[in-house]
């Protein structure tokens, strides 16, 4: 694995995440966080997750419960 | 009269059998406890009669136990098919309950059924073959107040492949749930065996696992950090690092050599007919690394507009194996009255092959002797391991379908994507299109 290439991205992420920033919101103001399609999930069924799976050589982001490849 | 013996129970049965005990023991005392408050069918004397009656009278004036839990389930039926010739349909089943306590236990069944006659396959004179994947998944969560822990396994079983895998994960809000920190550490273990006469799939016979297998583990560990940016904004980060061993290469998969003359000049999505007339005539099976390190960072955002919803996930990937990679996906769901949503859906992906990639791998005969052959130490026919992007467009649609105080109870959604992968460098297939739509229903109650 060439480091340098995850310590840019890591560097990338933090200074986008710096850039996003955050602020304290009270858990009265969180109404539009809380509507349905805010959710941390993905929004994917099982199978499209498992296509992307198979079709992309990455992996990562996702759930720690896959398993098996079904591609033997 | 003479006693004898038991058998002892073996020890590893002792426990289960004791718990089973402790709990039916728990549950009679508790029904005796309720029979106690209302004991009047026992108890003969008026007085404890009169009791019994004043005791009815409160039980009948106390309002009903609420059911605090929140059960739901979900049925999917999803199909894919592609250029090259594979098709997959894929009906499943998941339930979970949530408890107002905050546990939650929820459970997963899948069953792919895969027919497919791709390049890869006949080029190597196979016919077509079908098989049936299944999978299941269970776990669990306990999260009280601003921390929690969550357990989980899964298992998948295909005729030459068993997969199974448990995980652990641990959550922790700060600042009023403004932000949170979770990690995780999950385990696999996958067995890859071997079916059908000479190696062709779709044979009835499979070599047992104990006469042929491949082990390969899996040890994953996740970190991420999820935070609040606005009253209208969510961000998260999240790591993970993924440590696979054993031999993943693919016993099916036989890669044909060339003369270094010939393999310089082998163009682009070559036909079967000419890789056949030109290739030399060994064709060793595929070969990979037995070790690789995996490291992704992924970034989501989501923002909540009047009206609609706005989902960003991009992720970098790199691996010991050279293989770099960038996947981006957009959603962006309008709703459309109370009664629906709908959402167009694009993602990109690119990424750099591995090192070892080659499009057509030289082999010498430096002694002459025909059975003596320099191969390359790894090599590979798997297509998503060398240069290649994808794009994926598509459309979601959700229908709320519950009663008018709370419709989304009932949801019945559809997805459809198209997604063109175009191979830079590849033997047999210069691009594939795929499309892959699903239909799903869901219950809250």
């Amino acid at each position: 694995m060439d480091a340098r290439i995850v310590w840019t991205c890591m560097l990338v992420a933090l200074a986008l995440a710096g850039g996003v920033g955050c602020t304290h919101v009270a858990p009265y103001e969180r109404g539009k966080l809380a509507h349905p399609m805010m959710t941390a999930d993905d929004l994917e069924g099982p199978a499209a997750a498992h296509v992307l799976a198979v079709h992309e050589g990455a992996t990562g982001g996702g759930s720690l419960s896959e398993s098996g490849c079904g591609c033997n | 009269m003479q006693l004898t013996a038991s058998a002892r129970r073996p020890a590893h049965l002792r426990l289960p059998y004791l718990v089973a005990v402790a709990a039916l023991l728990a549950a009679t005392a508790e029904v005796q406890q309720a029979r106690g408050s209302d004991s009047s069918d026992t108890d003969q004397t008026s007085t404890a009669r009169d009791e019994g009656a004043a005791n009815r009278k409160k039980a009948e004036d106390r309002p009903p136990l609420e059911d605090t839990a929140t059960e739901h389930a979900s049925m999917e039926f999803a199909a894919y098919n592609d250029s090259d010739h594979v098709s997959v349909v894929t009906p499943s089943l998941a339930a979970g309950i949530d408890n107002v306590s905050g546990g939650s236990l929820n459970a997963s069944y899948l069953v792919d059924i895969v027919s497919a006659a791709s390049a890869d396959i006949v080029s190597t004179a196979s016919r077509r073959w079908e098989e049936i994947r299944q999978a299941g998944s269970l776990s669990g969560q306990y999260k009280p107040h601003d921390f929690g822990v969550g357990v989980g396994g899964s298992v998948s079983r295909e005729p030459d492949y068993l997969s199974y895998g448990v995980y652990a994960t641990m959550v922790k809000d700060f600042d009023e749930k403004n932000w949170t920190l979770n990690f995780g550490y999950g385990f696999s273990h996958d067995t890859a065996g071997r079916c059908g006469a000479e190696g062709g799939l779709g044979a009835s016979s499979c070599t047992p696992f104990s006469v042929f297998s491949r082990d390969l583990q899996r040890g994953s560990f996740n970190a991420g950090i999820s935070w609040v940016v606005d009253r209208a904004s969510l961000a998260s980060l999240s790591t993970d690092l993924v440590i696979e061993n054993g031999d993943q290469s693919k016993v099916y998969r036989y890669i044909p050599m060339f003369s270094p003359s010939v393999a310089a000049s082998v163009p682009n999505g070559a036909s079967i007919d000419y890789v056949n007339a030109v290739r030399l005539p060994e064709r060793p099976l595929e070969q990979l690394p037995l070790e690789r390190h995996r490291f992704a960072l992924t970034g989501r955002y989501a923002h909540r507009y009047d009206g609609s919803t706005l989902r960003l996930d991009e992720r970098f990937y790199s691996d010991d194996w050279g293989l770099i990679a960038s996947s981006t996906d957009v959603r962006w769901i309008f709703d459309v009255g109370k009664r629906f949503a709908v959402w167009p859906h694009a993602r990109l992906h690119v990424q750099k092959g591995a090192s070892f990639w080659e499009k057509a791998y030289v082999s010498n005969n430096p002694n002459g002797d025909p059975n003596t052959w320099d191969l390359p130490l790894y090599r590979t026919g798997d297509r998503e391991l060398g240069p290649l992007w994808t794009t994926v467009g598509g459309m979601g649609l959700k229908w709320y379908l519950g009663k008018e105080a709370e419709p989304r109870s009932w949801q019945l959604g559809f997805s459809g994507d198209a997604m063109y992968t175009a191979y830079l460098d590849d033997l047999y297939v210069t691009n594939r299109v795929a499309f892959l739509g699903s239909l799903t229903l869901e219950a809250e109650w």
